[in-house]
């Protein structure tokens, strides 16, 4: 089911939680909704779920327009942050309950509730309560009880966040597993980047309420379309500094970085990924800038450099095999398009 | 570990005393006395221990009545006013306006003495200006002598109770419903749950200790009724005793019929009585968890 908003808007009084919000979400889509707290990623949910009523704008799933149906009537299957299992009810009651209020036999909604229990591996936990389990069962719990009514729409408000680090990967893979099985259009909110890149097929960033960017994720990652996506994706996060461009050359601190850009000289904001360094112990290339490292941090995989050119501090990450420690000196240019340059209003002007 | 133990009792000894001498201490008094025989309390003698204190009892009608009109009362009060309370509680707990006036009204019972409540109470029910028998002339229900009748005082004094005994129970369930996540309530309308199964399915058992404790504390203050009565009769025990309750019964026996002995059999059958039930709600109870 495509999933289509039109000029969505929140308002609480004159705060507005979501600010002239459109997006079309392709059939079959698993979409990360991403933004830092507070952006309102739960209200744009839960508006979509009918829970919410948006001050203007319109919601349609397919064909029809849903703005004014109320939630049992959306077809949509909902995952609430702290999974909202009802406690008094046995796994089997929980899975079963959407199907009995929609008047199903009970022994056909008791075979479905097995089934789909089968599905998210719940076999065997059918009798407990949801207190005597854990985080991820719990969640699998949920996300059995928002599936079984074969809902076409499923939403996901941060359903990893009570989850710890392993288990969040695991769960996180068997959302993405269940959600390719079943082919069902998701929507799956998320404060965590790296979560939202690896499983989404389409990434949507919001911030202060506007949606920032509407990309596949490795596009996004590469090309932000503004400075705000570009901090928000990536750990460690991306380089900002502060950029001259004369004559079609971009200089950080009168250091060369660039040459040959079709860029109008001025100022602007550079920003560079940790990982868009090459760097050498001896100079590699007439234009390599030296640099000294004033912190090294061993990460396993790869060291992390911080470094200044003038006021600007850096970050860089190399392979752990490099003989860098603090104050060595060391030659760095930079990878081929991997410059980011941001006007004044945050807004991407080109990849250098 | 001894004397931590030890330290524990010595914090615990001044309320432990107290309760000893004014609870403990009475309580087997009572249970001696029971067993005393024309028991005297000026000089202390007695006739003999026997258990002739609870064939008088047992024997005499007033008792009986006693001990069925207050069975009647809880079995009336208790739940009605438990059903009652939930309905309003869970009416007050979904964001209506003026919710705090509404709130204010129906716990000011709880505060206000009960003495006022029943002159208040008196009025209402006067058979000939009461604001009960004008409601009910509205539907063509002819007067009711409310509070003069032996066959309307029992019912008079359970409609008051009920309405007295709502202020604690909605509180509590207020309290409870608070607790109840709004994400359950969500959950359940994206489940199109209908709105009797979201009150039995997820309201009910989500204050259900606080309904399982409402019983307890309702049925043991209930049945010590006293001071309902007392202020609904003006002193009195309704006409003809027709509203005559236990403990009642048992402070006429001893202030004014000076039957000591007799009092308090009937203060250990009322205590054993409410022990039992307690004991049996708790198994209950206790098993479910
Ligand atoms: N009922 C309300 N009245 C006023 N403001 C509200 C209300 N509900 C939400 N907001 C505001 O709307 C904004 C968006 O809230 P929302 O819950 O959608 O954030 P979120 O992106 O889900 O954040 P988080 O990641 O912390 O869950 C917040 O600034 C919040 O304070
Ligand atoms: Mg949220």
């Amino acid at each position: 089911m495509e999933i289509r908003i039109e000029n969505l808007t929140k308002a609480y009084g004159d705060f507005k939680a979501i600010d002239n919000m459109n997006l079309t979400i392709a059939d079959g889509d698993l979409v990360g909704l991403l933004g830092p707290s507070g952006c309102g990623k739960s209200t744009t949910l839960f508006m979509l779920a009918g829970l919410n009523k948006p001050t203007a704008g319109r919601i349609f799933f397919g064909e029809h327009e849903v703005t004014d149906i109320a939630p049992e009537d959306r077809g949509i299957g909902l995952v609430f942050q702290n999974y909202a299992l009802y406690p008094h009810m046995t796994v089997e009651d929980n899975i079963m309950f959407p199907l009995i209020n929609r008047k199903v036999p009970k022994n056909e909604a008791r075979d479905r509730a097995y089934e789909m229990a089968k599905m998210v591996q719940l076999e065997g936990l059918m009798k407990r309560k949801p207190k005597a389990l854990s985080g991820g069962q719990q969640q699998r719990v949920a996300i059995a009880r928002a599936l079984v009514k074969k809902p076409e729409v499923l939403l996901l408000d941060e359903p990893l966040s009570n989850l710890d680090a392993k288990l969040r990967v695991e769960t996180r893979e068997e959302i993405r597993r269940i959600q390719q099985e079943v082919k069902i259009t998701t929507i799956f909110v998320t404060h965590d980047q790296e979560e939202a890149m690896s499983i989404s097929d389409k990434i949507a960033v919001m911030e202060k309420g506007v949606l920032q960017q509407y990309e596949v994720p490795q596009k996004m990652y590469l090309n932000p379309g503004n400075l705000f996506v570009a901090t928000f994706l990536g750990t460690p996060q991306i380089n900002v500094f502060d950029a001259e461009v004369h004559d079609g050359k971009i200089y950080c601190a009168g250091n060369m970085l660039r040459s040959g850009c079709m860029v109008p000289d001025g100022s602007y904001k550079g920003g560079i990924r940790p990982e868009s360094f090459n760097v050498t112990l001896l100079p590699s290339a007439p234009d390599a800038i030296r640099a000294e490292a004033s912190h090294v941090r061993m990460t396993g995989r790869e060291l992390q450099i911080r470094f200044n050119l003038g006021a600007n501090e850096f970050r860089l990450l190399v392979h752990s095999d490099m003989q860098i420690g603090v104050g060595t000196p060391f030659y760095l240019t930079t990878r081929e398009k991997q410059i980011l340059l941001f006007g004044q209003d945050g807004k991407t002007v080109g990849k250098f | 570990m001894e004397k931590k133990s030890m330290k524990g009792y010595l914090y615990l000894a001044p309320a432990l005393i107290i309760i000893l001498i004014f609870t403990i201490y009475p309580l087997i008094r009572a249970f001696m006395l029971s067993f005393m025989e024309d028991y005297n309390l000026v000089n202390g003698s007695y006739k003999g221990i026997n258990l002739e204190n609870y064939i008088d009892i047992f024997q005499d009608r007033h008792f009986i009545k006693a001990l069925t009109n207050t069975g009647i009362y809880v079995v009336f009060v208790v739940p009605c006013s438990i059903a009652l309370s939930l309905i309003i509680a869970v009416l007050l707990n979904s964001h209506i306006r003026f919710q705090g006036v509404f709130q204010t009204i129906f716990f000011l019972p709880y505060v206000t003495s009960t003495i006022a409540i029943g002159i208040v109470w008196g009025w209402i029910f006067n058979s000939d200006y009461g604001l009960l028998n004008q409601l009910l002339s509205w539907f063509g229900i002819k007067s009711i002598p409310w509070l003069t009748s032996k066959q309307y005082a029992l019912p008079s004094l359970i409609i008051f109770s009920i309405w007295k005994s709502m202020a604690f129970d909605i509180l509590i369930f207020l309290a409870g419903l608070q607790t109840i996540s709004e994400d359950l309530y969500n959950a359940a309308r994206v489940d199109s749950t209908p709105r009797w199964r979201v009150f039995w399915r997820i309201t009910v058992p989500g204050i259900g200790p606080m309904i399982s404790y409402a019983f307890v504390m309702g049925m043991i203050n209930a049945f010590k009724v006293y001071n309902e009565v007392y202020a609904l009769f003006r002193g009195k025990n309704g006409p003809a005793g027709s509203a005559n309750t236990v403990v009642f019964y048992i402070y006429d026996k001893f202030y004014n019929q000076s039957k000591y002995g007799e009092a308090s059999a009937a203060a250990v059958i009322l205590f054993l009585i409410v022990l039992g039930l307690t004991i049996i709600q708790r198994t209950l109870t206790g098993k479910k968890e």
